[in-house]
């Protein structure tokens, strides 16, 4: 039924014939499975790439103790802090990754024509090509930073239940953000065939929410605030954990991340007008 | 051909570069004394090093390993050209038209926000600059051929090549200079053909080596490039015994 309000209303161009959710969900799991199979093909690449994003990790965390280690602070924040705010940068990374990997493949479909084949099935095209992806093994990552995050959590006072479940809200609410940034990529990408640029852009932007947004200016933090709401999707999660958060600013997230999926199923729909299938 | 995505690119580049001025900025403002380094100081560092980075490892040769892997390498081998000859200087116009791209990122950059960077007016430091870029744009070339020949024995010359980029992320110094770590460790990388690729020439531009070690960071530039253009020789030769020309 979600599925179905979200993505399957009349005007947002995705075509569901069948009315169970479940239906998509199973073809979401044969799919994974599918895309897992075909990257345990290559285990020594898959291997060494964790290895890379581990090694990533903790250069930067070295880079984190080494930018706090004059003044112990960071905005205000503690290193513990600071660090918080890095893993649930991370945390919102690897999720993204692991559900909308197939994004990063969309300019072949656009290119190839391949696309004109997604949009004959008898599925919303725009589930087939968010989710048609996911790869599991962007998940190995995940248990050792959710290990950290447990540990960096220890060394912060005052973690109460409500903070960790207004954290998790707020954290889907933030991977809402994510995939409408990934659902405006596909926009892009049916009208301008430019895909890799683009979703790297949206990771080098997601990257400014390494760090506590009081370091920037404060126009760029009403621009990641407000119009790209990378506060919304990172930021706040975190100080919603550390408890310095109000209710107003749960609704404003909230609204953020509603404003701006409409806004990207929006972008989709008149992309779709503009598909030209010159490629096929 | 491909403009948006040209246009693209570059905005990723202008916004790591703005991210980075940000932070540290931030740092810097709370702290005038950075392990020895003032504002003005590990800003023109920074500044200097992602521009020297946009220079050095803008690079062709990554294509290399799926050539090898797809067979398209076999074209190459039957014309009267040096293959590796010609990546370099690929390598080149590539490297020619984002420094063109990158000089007006630096000036909007500059327009914007007017950062306490320190323009070099010594001449002599300025032509030893240009040297040590120019001998990091060949040991990088070499590294980057060598990860790609990977290619002759795996389909999965990627692994690699992303540690590759973890590492030097942060061990050429285009994140922090390199001589805030702890002596022992810096003492170690002083030996690793990485500060040469971008830590070297900004502390080069800056005026901050001492004669002496400006002498022997040139040395130690040159030797790797000799060791890597051997090494590069002898992988290339080893790989076209076992290359099969597969996907052909």
């Amino acid at each position: 039924m979600w599925l179905r309000a979200l993505f399957g209303r009349k005007g947002f161009v995705c075509i569901l014939h069948k009315d169970d959710d479940m239906k998509y969900i199973s073809l979401w799991i044969r799919v994974t499975l599918q895309t897992t199979q075909v990257a345990l093909a290559s285990r020594l690449g898959v291997t060494l790439f964790t290895v890379g994003k581990l090694l990533r990790f903790v250069f930067f965390m070295v880079f984190l103790s080494l930018i706090t280690s004059k003044t112990k602070t960071l905005g205000g924040y503690t290193i513990w802090e600071v660090i918080l705010f890095f893993l649930t940068f991370n945390l919102i990374d690897i999720i993204a990754q692991f559900l909308w990997r197939e994004v990063y493949r969309f300019r072949s479909y656009i290119v190839s024509g391949s696309f004109d084949m997604v949009l004959t099935k008898p599925i919303s095209p725009l589930l087939r090509i968010l989710f048609g992806g996911s790869d599991v093994l962007d998940l190995l990552t995940l248990v050792p930073l959710l290990l950290f995050m447990g540990y960096v959590s220890t060394q912060i006072n005052e973690i109460t239940v409500l903070n960790i479940f207004l954290y998790i809200l707020l954290v889907i609410n933030g991977l809402v953000i994510a995939m409408s940034f990934h659902i405006f990529v596909l926009a892009l990408g049916v009208v301008t065939t430019e895909v890799d640029n683009a979703i790297w852009i949206f990771r080098e932007i997601t990257q400014l929410g390494r760090f506590p947004l009081n370091i920037y200016p404060k126009a760029v933090t009403f621009l990641f605030t407000f119009l790209l709401p990378i506060a919304a999707m990172i930021s706040i999660p975190t100080q919603a954990l550390l408890g310095i958060l109000t209710v107003r600013g749960v609704i404003i997230c909230i609204c953020l991340s509603g404003i701006f999926l409409s806004l990207s199923l929006l972008s989709w729909r008149e992309a779709l007008k503009r598909y030209a299938s010159a490629s096929s | 051909m491909y403009r948006t995505s040209f246009i693209l690119y570059r905005v990723r580049e202008l916004l790591k570069l703005f991210s980075l001025y940000f932070l540290w900025h931030f740092v810097t403002a709370q702290n005038n004394d950075f392990f020895g380094y003032d504002q003005s100081e590990i800003i023109t560092y920074l500044l200097i090093s992602t521009f020297v980075g946009d220079f050095i490892y803008s690079t062709r040769t990554t294509a290399i390993a799926s050539e090898i892997n797809e067979g398209v390498l076999t074209n190459f081998l039957l014309r009267p050209l040096s293959y590796l000859r010609y990546y370099f200087t690929r390598d080149l116009a590539d490297k020619a038209m984002n420094i063109v791209f990158a000089l007006g990122e630096y000036a909007i950059f500059f327009s914007l926000l007017h950062p306490p960077f320190i323009f070099q007016t010594n001449a002599s430091l300025l032509l030893l600059f240009l040297a040590s870029v120019l001998l990091g744009v060949i040991l990088y070339f070499f590294i980057s051929v060598l990860i790609s020949l990977i290619g002759f024995w795996s389909n999965e010359g990627w692994g690699p090549r992303f540690i590759f980029y973890q590492v030097i992320g942060i061990v050429s110094g285009s994140l922090f200079p390199l001589d805030v770590l702890p002596k022992p460790v810096f003492a170690l990388l002083e030996w690793l053909p990485f500060p040469y690729l971008i830590f070297f020439q900004s502390k080069v531009y800056q005026g901050q080596l001492p004669g002496s070690e400006i002498v022997s960071g040139f040395l130690i530039l040159v030797v790797w490039i000799c060791i890597m253009y051997v090494v590069t020789r002898f992988v290339w030769k080893k790989g076209l015994r076992v290359y099969t020309a597969q996907g052909r």
